[in-house]
């Protein structure tokens, strides 16, 4: 097969945050140091090289930029400031704007302002709709009961429908992601044998992520998993236990203390990921994209509404907890319909199925390469 | 002799460094130029214009002046001989080749013109008047290049003071085993040369001694050098080795590169000159305590030559040039961690190996793994080379690029690593044939006359030459592991060896920025001294009469040491032939380039 370079890919790369790809004088320095390159997965070397031939088709059926946790070790030891870390980091936004068929991905990320107008957009259409709902339903004074401004009974089917479409956004792109990295791969065939016998993986990756906890600093990996099961948690409250989260004002702890528990850990998690990213201390933390400030922007105002809502409730302001769901809402649409399938949010499905593809495809690439490994050659 | 100016510009130089509107009228100005026409840059010469140009003002001289003229000058030429003039009579005034660049561009390009238009060479009108030149020069270091340096000026009859910090000559070239590509014997090759050096009548060498404070002007310093109290007797000294039997007190060999240690009364190695030994005051238990202890060996000296109350003298010279040959240091490769040097026991730096394979190192040049060893003395487990208990490595792993060409370390390559680093590899091959060699590079710079030959002898010797850095060396079983990645076959490198060598790069020498500031010269961002000029004036200073030569001025080789040792003495030779000190020229003003060209026309 003739291989097509895109030359300018490696500038294109560049709006995605990969600055200094073209320093790289191939050392093999950070594959070396990267916990996770292990055989037939070297990274982050391959890719840099990659980037600098601009051989877009093989870019867009690596699994390698999944396989990355950026611990910024490889960054930090790269002898030429050419920062494997950021540059995988971009090659993530820009398989998550490849695997979105739709082009929004790839507009969010060429262009803040359109990521920002857009969220705008949905924020002011998601508040208008809940106001007009609401007034046509019942009373602003009203938080439960038959006149409630607004019944958790709608809110809840609102919730179920936004979370179809989102499933089949995020489907069709993971299905995208599929054909991408092992659908259309000729050279390695995965049996759907193998499919099933290792579905497992993904699950264990998805709540575990255990390879994060090979970096060796453990940190990222905990705020990160906080971070995550946090989120699950409320997720999962929002989507089954909404009605009894709703009654009040007394306090249900059999579901509020959950939530209580997962809305702490989003607020310090992304709180302490905001310092990072403003202190700028480490190195996975010192080139942040306008979509990274977005996403923890758009957590924080969620997080901290969600808790507000609840504090106004129990306390019987009413009025005051109808004004702020609205606003919730307004952060929360927007967070789930745009970032979900479009940008940041995706990687919690990407990656896990990586990492499940990856699984796949070594199995079969080392069983028929086994005989070829050995010493070095000499030249 | 009328004169026409034409500038004319390639524009492939750098032409912001020279103000082209202030050039013109400078010419317009100078005695004898009728006229001057600003052609631009590529311009499209019209021969039969420029003839009646010639014609109609009756020049008998024409200068093209601008960044390449060389360019232009088969068209005016023409012109000239059509127009009847005197072809030879086109003379150039080039600016680039002259240095016209940076700060200096125009008023070195109006220079350069003015010389044309008098037809008197650049070189010759820009020589700075200055005081006479002392016939003396001070040669500050003795390694390789100190040595060619000294030699060269000292055959021709002149005097030349050689001061060396440590006790003996020969830096560390002395340390080497092989040179690389010829794979000549180091040794064979500098020995005679230190011989002369300590033998010839025009040489005064002052070993374990350093320049301290340096004034004057070109071809009339005054130097101060502080010679440190070597506590024994130079000239009295037989090397009879009865003091270094009794010294009780032991430190690390520097001329071992630390892999042994050695008496703190001792001389470096059998070979040096001044064959006398010396004393060692910091590690010395009768200097230390004052002379409270020891001084044991004073007292056993047959010759009676050992003081060890000397005290350090000052003596001043009279020079006219001053030679730096600092040479180098190596980079510390403790300052890279995941190395291992300093913490894994068979991990070397380059120089260590090179006393390893030496055969008058302490191994006789066997090559072995170091052995634990129970010290006595401190109780401590120690790893030493033994050539007894040592066992030979079954495979051996050079590590190119340690601390050059790296942004965490220093960005610039040192040049000679690659090459001494495949010598490595055959000197392991041609003592243990069955060891496994390998070579972890980023890129093979063999880049000299051979060099690329010798590259592809190692390749077939059986070494196997991987590219691709080694980013670990971390240990197993007491072995050493190397991690790295294979790029040409994109595997993944893992495996252990039984002994690591850093191919670690160059560093200026401990001292050299501080003798810079004293010395008013600059260095450059890495800390080498600053030549002239990059092109033009390789081994001068921006300081008259102070000359580079060696890797004090940049990394590089044994050959491109010694051709520039030899440069540097032509250099002091030509100031003291006219007899004037050498200033830089950019220390010579405008009218005097002018007064002096004008001068030489007449002659």
């Amino acid at each position: 097969m003739a291989i097509r370079a895109n030359p300018k890919l490696i500038t294109e790369l560049e709006i995605y945050g990969a600055q200094d790809v073209s320093k790289c004088y191939h050392c093999g320095n950070c594959s070396a140091t990267c916990p996770f390159s292990k055989e037939p997965y070297i990274l982050p070397r391959r890719s840099m090289r990659s980037l600098q031939m601009g051989l877009e088709a093989k870019l867009e059926s690596d699994l390698e930029p999944w396989l990355c946790y950026y611990c910024g070790e490889c960054s930090t030891e790269c002898p030429r400031d050419a920062e494997p870390g950021e540059t995988m980091m971009s090659l993530r936004r820009w398989l998550t704007a490849r695997y979105d068929f739709t082009g929004i991905a790839r507009l969010f990320y060429l262009s803040a302002k359109a990521e920002m107008l857009a969220v705008i957009i949905v924020a002011l259409i998601a508040g208008a709709g809940f106001l007009l709902y609401g007034f046509s339903q019942g009373s602003i004074t009203q938080y439960g009961g038959p006149n409630a401004f607004l019944p958790a009974s709608s809110v809840h089917i609102f919730d179920w429908t936004l979370a179809a479409v989102l499933l089949a956004l995020l489907g069709t792109n993971c299905a995208r992601m599929w054909w991408f990295t092992v659908g259309r791969d000729t050279k390695v065939h995965v049996p759907l044998s193998a499919y099933v016998r290792k579905i497992y993986l993904l699950p264990m990756h998805f709540f575990t992520q255990m390879r994060y906890a090979k970096c060796e600093q453990k940190r990222p990996w905990v705020l990160h998993l906080v971070l995550m099961l946090s989120y699950v948690t409320m997720l999962v409250l929002i989507m089954f236990f909404l009605e009894s989260m709703w009654s009040g004002p007394a306090i249900n702890w059999s579901v509020h203390a959950f939530g209580l528990a997962a809305t702490a850990g989003l607020l310090v998690t992304t709180i302490v990921f905001l310092r990072k990213r403003l202190k700028k201390s480490e190195a996975q933390y010192q080139q942040s994209h306008e979509t990274d400030w977005m996403f923890l922007v758009l957590l924080i105002v969620v997080a901290a509404t969600g808790l507000l809502q609840f504090t106004l409730h129990r306390l019987g302001l009413d009025t005051a907890a109808n004004v702020n769901y609205v606003i919730h809402m307004m952060a929360v649409v927007p967070m789930l319909l745009l970032e979900v399938p479009f940008s940041k949010w995706s990687h919690m499905a990407y990656r896990p199925l990586a990492m499940y593809f990856a699984d796949l495809k070594a199995e079969e690439m080392v069983s028929k390469e086994r005989e070829a490994v050995g010493a070095p050659q000499a030249a | 002799m009328r004169t026409g100016v034409y500038l004319c510009q390639t524009g492939t130089g750098d032409l912001d460094a020279v103000d082209l509107h202030s050039v013109v009228s400078y010419a317009g100005n100078l005695p004898n130029v009728e006229m001057v026409k600003d052609l631009g840059t590529m311009p499209a010469l019209n021969i039969e214009a420029l003839v009646a140009e010639i014609r109609a003002n009756d020049l008998q001289r024409v200068v093209i002046a601008g960044d390449s003229p060389g360019f232009f000058k088969p068209a005016f030429t023409t012109a000239m001989r059509n127009a009847g003039g005197d072809p030879s009579e086109v003379r150039l005034a080039s600016f680039r080749q002259h240095g016209a660049s940076f700060g200096i561009g125009t008023v070195r390009a109006k220079s350069v013109l003015a010389c044309a238009t008098f037809g008197v060479p650049y070189g010759l009108a820009a020589v700075p008047d200055t005081t006479p030149t002392h016939p003396g020069t001070v040669v500050i270091g003795a390694g390789i290049a100190g040595i060619q340096a000294a030699l060269e000026i000292a055959d021709a009859g002149k005097q030349v003071f050689l001061v060396e910090r440590t006790g003996t000559i020969g830096g560390h070239m002395a340390m080497f085993d092989k040179t690389f590509p010829t794979l000549d014997c180091a040794a064979c090759i500098l020995t005679p040369k230190m011989v002369a050096v300590g033998q010839h009548e025009m040489i005064d060498l002052m070993t374990y001694a350093e320049v301290e404070e340096v004034s004057g002007s070109p071809g009339d310093y005054t130097v101060k050098v502080r010679k440190k109290a070597r506590r024994v007797d130079v000239h009295a000294c037989v090397a009879c080795n009865v003091c270094t039997e009794v010294c009780p007190q032991r430190a690390p060999s520097e001329f071992d590169s630390g892999i042994v240690e050695r008496k703190s009364i001792y001389i470096p190695f059998p070979q040096a000159v001044p064959n006398a030994y010396l004393v060692d005051g910091q590690s010395c238990t009768y200097v230390q305590s004052d002379g409270a202890k020891c001084g044991v060996c004073a007292k056993k000296c047959p010759k009676g030559c050992i003081d060890l109350d000397q005290v350090d003298e000052i003596v001043e010279l009279e020079v006219g040039n001053i030679v730096l040959a600092l040479g180098y240091d190596v980079y510390d490769a403790r300052k890279i961690e995941r190395y291992g040097y300093g913490v894994l026991p068979n991990v070397l730096t380059a120089l260590e190996f090179e006393r390893l394979t030496n055969a008058s190192g302490p191994t006789s040049g066997k090559i072995v793994t170091k052995t634990k060893r129970f010290n006595k003395r401190t109780k401590t487990d120690e790893w030493v080379f033994d050539a007894e208990d040592g066992a030979a490595p079954a495979s051996v792993a050079i590590i190119h690029c340690v601390g050059s060409r790296d942004a965490n370390h220093n960005a610039y390559c040192s040049r000679v690593c690659c090459m001494y680093s495949l010598k490595f590899a055959h000197l392991v091959k041609e003592k243990l044939p069955d060891a496994d060699c390998y070579e972890f590079y980023i890129d093979m710079r063999a880049f000299g006359k051979g060099y690329e030959e010798f590259a592809d002898r190692i390749k077939a010797e059986g070494t196997f030459v991987v590219r691709g850095r080694t980013a670990k060396v971390t240990e197993q079983d007491g072995r050493m592991v190397i991690k790295g990645e294979d790029i040409v076959s994109d595997r993944m490198v893992d495996f252990p060896v039984d002994m690591v060598i850093l191919a670690v790069g160059l560093v200026p020498a401990l001292g050299a920025a501080e003798l810079a500031l004293r010395l008013g010269i600059q260095t450059d961002t890495d800390g080498w001294f600053s030549e002239l000029d990059y092109n033009s004036d390789p081994t001068d200073t921006e300081r008259g009469g102070i000359a580079v030569a060696g890797v004090c001025q940049g990394p590089k080789d044994i050959p491109d040491t010694v051709a520039q040792a030899a440069a540097v003495a032509a250099g002091a030779l030509k100031s003291m032939a006219i007899g004037r000190g050498l200033d830089s020229r950019a220390s010579v003003s405008l009218s005097d380039i002018e007064a002096r060209a004008a001068r030489l026309t007449r002659v």
